[in-house]
């Protein structure tokens, strides 16, 4: 059996040009509409199987995700979607080989529309993954400046939220503050976004910028129980009792169950009590306050000492102890208190806290977190100390 | 004035004349120049590339569609149809290449090297139809075998139909096939400039301006209509390459040196088995690629499904660091037994594929094995990876510079290129020092067919003027002195012929036998150069092949070899006598 082609009449070379031509024409519209057809099927199979990712990747089964997109891929490889799909799936499965791969998709993604938020975001994220912080830091920047296809203004603000955590969990608190203070200019009215924004400043120990955040909430929401109580704790964490005492004290009233605000607002109730440096007290109520914290401190150093085993009477100037040295100090400074009415004496006060500050510090270090007035004790030591710095 | 010839096939080549057909003359008064045969070649060319395109970008739809259909579009593991699907497609591809479409087993790249150099461009049409459907099926069916040869093949039977139609002329006709093959292989592949180097190196073996700008024409158009329906995007996404000590080499050279073995054992095992399965009964021909699926199937069923087919997700997935060492070793070790099954079977195919897939990883195995070894090495996992492809390809192929190019094409990338060629270079020597014949001319001789080998072409040392040329003589006659004063100056030289020296327009030669007579007849008092025919002596160079003599040194007694950068200086002339000596010896 011998096929051949059928045989041509054209033999002279503008007739064979042309009858090429359009014999090319024709080839291409059928190969044109034969491709068209292929691609529709593939593109439905495609969207199926990217369905079966989705939900796949919704279920964190990221094995069957990850063979379903790269299926869809096969079916429609220029998708961007199943592309950036795939890449969450490698990058969410937890295989740090798959951060390769899930990198060089994303990576092409990012040539071909690098303006892309959602593509910038998914590369932030493998950054995290690697704990890369320079990297993070410019993708979740190009993320937040990039285009969002939707609800651009809140996509970005959660970009940044979730920079502030992964710097905050790197430890990088400098560069993880910046970028608060950049989220509290563009936050919306939004009392939820407000009350995130207070909590990420008092991850980063940023006690005032929480203050500031959580006002802003109350101002929004006033009756929002947690934002008073968080408040409260913002302040008593600054060392503003005062404010402190106010917003604890609203929070116990607004939820009597919230044992962690009723908690501070007693300390922080002992504070303002206990406190001899506090501006509005007479000279009397002061002295009354240093004897009877000169008193507490002495309980504290001997109840300590006990715990651990150390004699101070028998101990006190041959031990090694720091207690032993600290009851020293104390009973040293004992028959100062005296003078403590002498208008004189005005360096006494000081003095004798001093005595009351260090006793208490060592204690909470050899014994342990004190509790109750010795709590206050330790408060105020932290606050007078952060005056005089 | 161009004339379209008729071409002709293998069976008319010997008896049929060649019947010219005359393009009318008033066409080419305005067309002349685009009628001429070589431009219109060329033009040809074009052509034959878009057809070739279309017809690959055909072939590649029907791959998939036979995959998705046969073997659904999930990847499966310990499915049923794993082992059964490519059995029951290899009973099919069996009888239609038996009984259908004879000839179309295996690659292809030989039956396109035959057309070239035995059947003066002749490839059956039905060739091209056979091997769209069956290597189609076959791979489709997860045959572990490549695209790209069928494509090749397909191309250059298109090429060769069009060439024969169109009545093209027998010098042209038989090059329609390598035009035809680069644009298949150039579409196979998306890479033009591999696709060229490959047709030169190992199908037509010369750099010919003439076929060469037909071959790229070709290349290209077939190229832009690939991209123009499937998109441009390449075969696979290039990780971050890296090469960054020279001391790296080291590294790269042992890959080189363990890809050069993994070839030799690839080749060795082809070449060993294809024989003795074609020696078997013909009704075994049959069963021979169900068997051969049937064991890829198993294969596949029992864990390793990246074997199946040409397995260009699986190198991506290699390149991106997604197997362990282990597996890659594993796979690459898989592969060669896949892939020397199912093209010994006589499963039509290609082995383009398969060749980069072992490459691939077995380049990333040995990298990852070498960083456990050498931690400080810095060439990521895709490195290897896409070295790994270079050298399979110059040691199973060999085709080093096709392999060199090849991955930089690949890749986009040329911070890699001098680890590539250090690793293709010890993967081509170890392959050739231990596998003197090349794959393809292995099997050209296995299927009873002499074919030139390139390799050796290129290797054999070629004979030159400069090593026949007799020294300068020591008389040299001047075409500006009379005839009488010549004749006396030949008087004591043995010599039958002597050089003059043309001041003017180089050189002629002169017999004694004729100067004499010259004198003889009284013509002394005139100037030799007077008397002399005022054609000059055609001039050789020291550097030019030997053969360029030949056409000379039956018409002049003396050919004078001169200096290329001044033809009035001799270096030495040849004669006939000089040349046939220095052939014999």
């Amino acid at each position: 059996m011998s096929w051949r082609l059928p045989k041509l009449v054209p033999r002279s070379a503008p007739v064979v040009l042309l009858v090429l031509t359009l014999a090319a024409a024709t080839g291409f519209a059928a190969v044109s509409h034969l491709v068209a057809r292929y691609n529709a099927n593939q593109q439905s199979r495609g969207r199926k199987l990217y369905a079966r990712g989705t939900a796949a990747a919704g279920a964190a089964r990221y094995d069957e995700a990850i063979a379903a997109f790269r299926a869809a891929l096969t079916c429609d490889p220029t998708n961007s979607q199943y592309q950036l799909s795939l890449a969450r799936a490698l990058r969410d499965s937890n295989d740090p080989r798959r951060l390769d791969e899930a990198e060089s998709y994303l990576i092409a993604l990012w040539q071909r529309s690098p303006q892309d938020a959602a593509v910038n975001l998914a590369l932030a994220r493998v950054a995290a993954h690697r704990g890369s912080i320079e990297d993070a830091t410019r993708y979740y920047h190009n993320a937040m400046y990039g285009a969002w296809s939707s609800d651009p203004d809140s996509n970005r603000n959660r970009a940044r939220v979730e920079l502030i955590q992964f710097l905050l969990k790197k430890g990088a608190s400098a560069n993880a503050e910046s970028e608060l203070v950049a989220l509290s200019t563009s936050l919306p009215p939004d009392p939820r976004a407000h009350l995130q924004a207070a909590q990420l400043f008092e991850e980063a120990q940023d006690y005032s910028g929480a203050l500031t955040q959580y006002r802003e909430v109350l101002r929004l929401d006033p009756s929002n129980s947690f934002a008073l109580a968080g408040a409260g704790e913002a302040a008593y964490q600054s060392g503003n009792y005062s404010i402190a005492q106010h917003y604890l004290q609203a929070a116990v009233n607004a939820n009597s169950q919230d044992a962690n605000a009723r908690e501070l607002l007693a300390i922080t109730d002992l504070v303002l009590r206990n406190n001899p440096f506090h501006s509005h007290i007479s000279d009397a109520e002061r002295n009354r306050r240093i004897t009877a914290a000169f008193a507490q401190a002495e309980k504290r150093l001997t109840e300590c000492a006990r715990q651990t085993g150390v004699d101070l009477s028998a101990a006190s100037t041959t031990s090694a102890s720091p207690l032993a040295g600290l009851q020293s100090r104390w009973t040293a400074t004992k028959p100062d208190l005296v003078h403590l009415r002498s208008a004189a004496e005005t360096d006494l006060p000081d003095a004798v806290m001093d005595v009351v500050f260090q006793i208490e510090r060592q204690t909470a270090a050899t014994c342990g977190p004190p509790q109750g007035i010795d709590q206050a004790l330790l408060l105020i030591s932290k606050k007078r100390e952060a005056a005089i710095q | 004035m161009s004339t379209l010839s008729s071409g002709n096939s293998p069976e008319n080549s010997s008896q049929a004349p060649v019947a010219r057909v005359r393009i009318p003359e008033r066409l080419f008064l305005t067309l002349e120049g685009v009628f001429q045969e070589e431009v219109f070649f060329l033009i040809l060319s074009v052509f034959i590339g878009i057809f070739s395109g279309l017809a690959v970008v055909c072939f590649r739809l029907a791959i998939d569609w036979m995959h998705l259909a046969l073997l659904g579009p999930l990847p499966q593991t310990h499915g049923w149809r794993l082992f059964a699907v490519p059995a029951i497609a290899g009973l099919a591809v069996a009888v239609l290449v038996l009984r259908v479409f004879p000839g179309i087993r295996g690659s292809g790249v030989n039956q396109t090297k035959a057309a070239l150099y035995i059947f003066n461009g002749f490839i059956p049409f039905r060739t091209a139809v056979g091997k769209f459907i069956c290597a189609a099926l076959a791979i489709g069916s997860g045959q572990s075998l490549g695209p790209e040869d069928p494509s090749l093949q397909i191309g250059a039977s298109i090429a060769s139909a069009l060439g024969r139609q169109l009545k093209i002329s027998r010098e042209k006709l038989r090059l329609m096939a390598p035009v035809g093959a680069a644009a298949g292989l150039a579409a196979a592949f998306n890479a033009p400039i591999s696709a060229v180097l490959f047709v030169i190196e190992e199908v037509i073996g010369r750099w010919s301006a003439g076929i060469l700008g037909s071959v790229v024409l070709s290349a290209v158009s077939s190229v832009v209509i690939v991209r123009w329906f499937l998109g441009s995007e390449p075969l696979f996404r290039i990780p971050v390459t890296t090469f960054k000590r020279p001391t790296e080499l080291v590294a790269y050279a042992v890959l080189g040196i363990v890809g050069g073995l993994a070839s030799v054992i690839f080749a060795k095992s082809v070449s060993y088995l294809r024989p003795m399965l074609k020696a078997l009964p013909r009704w075994t021909q049959y069963f021979q690629p169900a068997f051969a699926g049937l064991l890829v199937g198993l294969i596949a069923f029992l864990g390793a499904p990246q074997i199946m087919g040409a397995g260009y997700d699986s190198m991506d997935q290699a390149m991106h660091g997604q197997y362990a060492w282990k597996l890659l070793a594993i796979l690459a070790i898989l592969k060669i037994v896949a892939t020397t099954v199912s093209f010994v079977s006589g499963t039509p195919g290609g082995m383009f594929a398969p060749t980069l897939f072992i490459g691939a990883m077995l380049g990333g195995a040995v990298g990852d094995i070498e960083r456990i070894f050498f931690p400080h090495l810095t060439g990521s996992t895709g490195t290897y990876v896409l070295v790994g492809m270079g050298v399979l390809f110059a040691g199973f192929l060999r085709v080093p510079m096709t392999s060199v190019f090849m991955v930089l094409e690949v890749s986009g990338n040329y911070e890699i290129i001098v680890p590539v060629i250090v690793a293709n270079t010890f993967s081509y020597l170890v392959s050739r020092s231990l596998q003197r014949i090349p794959i393809f001319d292995l099997l050209t001789r296995q299927d009873g067919l002499v074919l030139p080998s390139l390799e050796e072409e290129r290797e054999e040392a070629i004979l030159r003027v400069e090593d026949a040329m007799l020294p300068v003589p020591a008389v040299i006659l001047s075409a500006e002195d009379y005839v009488d004063a010549n004749a006396r100056r030949i008087q004591d030289s043995p010599d039958p012929a002597f050089l003059v020296r043309m001041h003017s327009s180089g050189w002629s030669a002169i017999k004694r036998e004729q100067l004499q007579r010259l004198f003889q007849e009284g013509k002394g008092e005139l100037t030799l150069g007077s008397v002399l025919p005022s054609q000059p002596l055609p001039i050789l160079y020291p550097d030019l092949p030997l053969d360029s003599a030949l056409r000379y040194v039956d018409d002049y007694p003396l050919v004078p070899v001169v200096n290329r950068a001044n033809s009035l200086q001799l270096e030495g002339v040849i004669s006939r006598d000089s040349v046939f000596v220095k052939y014999r010896s």
